[in-house]
């Protein structure tokens, strides 16, 4: 069994991978500071088992969680914590396992041969009590794994089956529905359209069309999005709050 | 006054010393409030008969010689007796107080019989017959003194409650050294012991003095050169954990004056919140700035930290209860004198602490 460990605390992975090496039967492929590095390496070292701490800088262990399930292949997460908040609730009631830090020896052994794998309804009931919203938007081209943090993304936008994220670098397809990512970013995001979701701190002007229809324009996007009829007054309304 | 309100304050530390319901009958404050009262159940008296009364005033200062010469004795009685009635407890020390108003009643009323016997005032005489004058008199007394030992113990144990809330929320407020930490902590000793023995150590010591400090070794105040320390014992044990990720900058606290006495864990939770909300969150870390200084009677503390660029909603609520909670406390010690105030820039969080520094304050 290969193992990564992510921890932002250099003595938590140090001591971890030592309590493994005394286990024996299994392999330390790695480590990661945070959820973003642990993404990004697990493509090269391709642990069978997460030992992932919850609370990390950058991405927590959560959301990197969340994004390792959508994975065809996910790996075993096992979440450790050093004190038992909230958040371990909702791991109990969805059968997600962790291991309270500093970690035993014999726990961490009952927690490796017991492993399972997350599924990704645990994870985003887990993630959804949580009631936090993701600070990275993963997808897969060409069978790797892209990250694109939420604050660079301009818009969403929706067409048949799935959800195009625009940044400035490019543009991805997610599969995710357009108003649960509006749940999700409604602080940061407007609804500008039926199939449209855009970045309010990067808008940087409205504007009148030849036809009569309104558009946005996005920094560092060279094309306009249409504002729907329905919706000129409240982002009308949104920006004028903002300018204040 | 003064010297009550010493009593009070130090009523926290030592709550035996008030135990007793009764004021101080021997203080000037409380003779004056006798006066007071008595006067105006003299009042009261009067203008309870003021149809049948032919002379008023004369009646008015007759009543009020009365009453006063009741209410003082009755308090010199209690001034007297109270070492003993402390020794009573509540109930005994009520049982017996109240006796003893009743007793001064008896006399001055005795005595008053005695004297107004041998004048008449007007055409009628003053009193009647000599026990339905004392019958009458006791009864008030008994009313009155009733109500009165009421009063005073209902307002006692208001006062209690007040003091035995303020001193929980105190306690509350100082034991607070965030769990995680704890935790934290325990997690780095038991990585740290078989790599590095001597750190191990050192880190157990440090967590010792902080928690001694946060669970309340009994002192309230201590040092400007003590809180500074425990600071640095703190840090050191986030260094541990944290590594190169967090560098502290102590700008020239050194050379402020380090026997200023403050409350215990003021400044720790501003560098534990600068830690926590600050650099944990930052995968390259950042630097914990501290500075101070002292001048018009004021020592000024400012602890900066570099703002995350994705600030969790649940951390800023965490800070702001942080926060709060020690504007609290400088609150209890220094009442309005105090100050707490935050400034954002850009990319900095400064939390500035003023506090009366030398000697006009106890």
């Amino acid at each position: 069994m290969r193992i990564m460990i992510v921890d932002d605390e250099a003595p938590a992975r140090m001591r971890l991978r030592r309590l493994i090496e005394e286990l024996g039967e299994y392999q330390v492929v790695g480590e990661a500071a945070n959820g973003r590095e642990a993404l990004l390496r697990y493509g090269e070292l391709n642990p069978d088992i997460l030992l992932m701490d919850i609370r990390m800088p950058g991405m927590d262990g959560l959301e990197a969680a969340k994004h390792l399930s959508a994975l065809p292949d996910p790996p075993a997460v096992i979440f450790t914590t050093a004190y038992s908040d909230h958040a371990l609730a909702a791991f109990e009631a969805h059968a997600v396992g962790y291991l309270l830090k500093p970690v035993r020896k014999e726990r961490l052994d009952e927690a490796l041969k017991a492993v399972r794998r997350l599924t990704r309804s645990q994870v985003e009931s887990v993630h959804a009590q949580e009631g936090r919203a993701r600070s990275h938007i993963c997808a897969y081209v060409r069978g790797n794994l892209q990250l694109i943090p939420v604050s660079r993304i301009r818009y969403f936008q929706a067409d048949q089956k799935y959800v195009t994220v625009r940044f400035p670098e490019g543009r991805v397809l997610i599969e995710e529905s357009l108003k649960a990512l509006e749940e999700e970013f409604g602080d940061s995001f407007i609804r500008i359209h039926r199939n449209a979701l855009v970045a309010c701190a990067y808008v940087t002007g409205l504007e009148k069309t030849a036809e009569g229809s309104c558009q946005v324009r996005l920094q560092d996007i060279p094309e306009p999005l249409e504002v729907s009829r329905r919706h000129v007054a409240a982002v009308r309304r949104k920006f004028k709050e903002l300018a204040i | 006054m003064r010297g009550k309100n010493n009593n009070d304050a130090k009523g926290i530390g030592l709550p035996r010393e008030d135990t007793l319901f009764l004021p101080d009958f021997c203080g000037v404050r409380t003779v004056f409030v006798v006066v007071v009262s008595a006067q105006l159940l003299a009042f009261l008296v009067l203008l309870a008969r003021m149809d049948q009364a032919t002379d008023p005033w004369g009646e008015l200062g007759l009543v009020s010689l009365f009453v006063q010469w009741v209410a003082l004795s009755s308090a010199a009685l209690l001034c007297i007796a109270r070492p003993l009635l402390r020794r009573l407890g509540n109930v005994g020390a009520g049982l017996a107080s109240y006796g003893l108003v009743l007793l001064a009643t008896l006399a001055v009323s005795e005595l008053a019989y005695w004297i107004m016997g041998g004048i008449s005032l007007g055409s009628e005489p003053v009193v009647a017959g000599h026990a339905g004058f004392l019958a009458r008199n006791l009864a008030i007394g008994a009313i009155v003194g009733a109500v009165a030992l009421r009063y005073l113990y209902v307002q006692h144990r208001w006062r209690r409650n007040l003091e035995a809330e303020a001193r929980a929320r105190f306690q509350a407020l100082q034991a607070r050294i965030r769990p995680h930490f704890l935790f934290n902590s325990m997690n780095t000793i038991a990585s740290l012991t078989r790599s590095r023995p001597d750190l191990a150590e050192t880190a157990v010591e440090d967590l010792a003095d902080l928690f001694r400090a946060a669970l309340g070794d009994g002192r309230e105040q201590v040092s400007l050169a003590e809180e500074l320390e425990f600071g640095r014992r703190y840090l050191n044990i986030e260094r541990l954990r944290l590594g190169e990720r967090l560098t502290v900058d102590w700008d020239d606290v050194d050379a402020l004056p380090q026997d200023i006495m403050l409350p215990a864990l003021t400044l720790q939770p501003l560098l534990e919140n600068a830690v926590y909300h600050g650099i944990a969150p930052l995968p390259e870390g950042g630097t914990v700035q501290v500075s101070g200084r002292c001048d018009h009677g004021m020592l000024t503390l400012a602890v900066s930290n570099p703002i995350p660029s994705e600030p969790g909603a649940a951390s800023s609520r965490g800070n702001r209860m942080a926060l709060e909670n020690i504007r609290q406390r400088l609150e209890a010690v220094y009442g309005n004198r105090a100050r707490l105030t935050t400034e954002t820039t850009a990319n900095q969080y400064r939390v500035i602490m003023s506090i009366p520094c030398g000697t006009g304050w106890t």
